[in-house]
């Protein structure tokens, strides 16, 4: 496709675009990676400390303690997103901050303050889940499918 | 910027506090290897000492675990351990192996088999009020059957 492109280019314009390549930044794909790597880790980290947290401290077990923790985790990147802490993070760590489900928290709070001029009802609640909506819905449709299988599959014995 | 550093720093240090009046043992018991001794809220019988003692041995055989907890009480018998880390992707594996083996060995004991932090915890903590001669055996009993019940809570 990008090769039947620069075919049609004239001599100039692939001259230019030569010249263009030449001076391009060249995105430093490890370096983005390493920073993702750590931080989506320390991310990780904390929430295996809030685990461990209301295992200790409340009457949850490891199966049980899952829940709370992703409610705790969101919350406190909301609360890091109304900060303005979570942007800088997001700048910088990229992947690392966007995969962890805090990044959820981070989609509809970023989205709540972006739309917040025009107004509560139409604004906030209208667009709050313009970005985390995608995940809602497809997240609930993928378990949706996964329970499926796991049903069929005992069902028939192999699990 | 640094009032929102210094809200997340007190939260974190606020949860850090909530840890007061917890013994020792229980305290590192999520960290590292505590090997509890086996419990028997039913001190009067004798023969059931060499029992535990016996179940506990059977069952920190396996390479896979690294710490046993067994209580045994009037009826039930919780058998909880620690599954080495990069084992436990076979968690489920090595639970139905154990609870196999401790059903044909013992066929008389009723046994509750968990690898779960939560439960070996409260087991170690169970272990550490039995020193106080003013815990009762009913009151014991009762906090067994509740930790057996968090065992199988589901959700």
């Amino acid at each position: 496709m990008a090769d039947k492109k620069k075919k049609n280019l004239t001599p100039a314009q692939q001259k230019y675009q030569g010249l263009q390549q030449k001076h391009e930044l060249k995105r430093p794909v490890l370096k983005n990676c390493i920073k993702a790597f750590w931080v989506g880790g320390l991310i990780c980290t904390i929430g295996q400390a809030v685990t461990y947290f209301y295992i200790y401290f409340f009457n949850f077990t490891e199966q049980t303690a899952g829940n709370p923790t992703v409610a705790t985790m969101v919350f406190f990147s909301m609360l890091l997103t109304g900060f303005g802490i979570y942007d800088h993070l997001g700048q910088y760590a990229g992947a690392g901050s966007a995969v962890p489900v805090t990044g959820f928290g981070n989609a509809v709070i970023s989205a709540a303050i972006e739309h917040r001029t025009e107004g509560f009802v139409l604004g906030v609640g209208g667009n709050m889940f313009k970005l985390a909506g995608a995940v809602i819905l497809f997240g609930v449709f993928s378990a949706f499918v996964v329970a499926l299988i796991k049903t069929i599959l005992i069902q028939w014995g192999v699990l | 910027m640094r009032i929102s550093v210094y809200i997340v720093i007190f939260i974190l240090l606020g949860l850090a506090g909530c840890s007061q009046n917890e013994s020792k043992e229980s305290e590192l018991a999520l960290i590292k290897k505590t090997d509890p001794n086996p419990v028997l809220i039913d001190e009067n019988t004798e023969g059931n000492l060499d029992l535990v003692t016996n179940i506990k041995e059977e069952i920190a055989s396996y390479k896979e675990i690294y710490d046993v907890a067994v209580v045994k009480g009037k009826k039930d018998t919780l058998v909880v351990y620690k599954v080495k880390h990069l084992q436990r992707f076979h968690m489920k594996k090595i639970e139905k192996k154990i609870k196999g083996r401790l059903d044909k060995k013992f066929p008389d004991e009723k046994f509750t088999v968990s690898s779960d932090y939560k439960i070996f915890l409260e087991a170690v903590k169970l272990n550490e009020k039995m020193q106080n001669p003013d815990y009762s055996e009913k009151k014991a009993n009762k906090r067994l059957k509740e930790i057996i019940e968090l065992k199988n809570e589901m959700a």
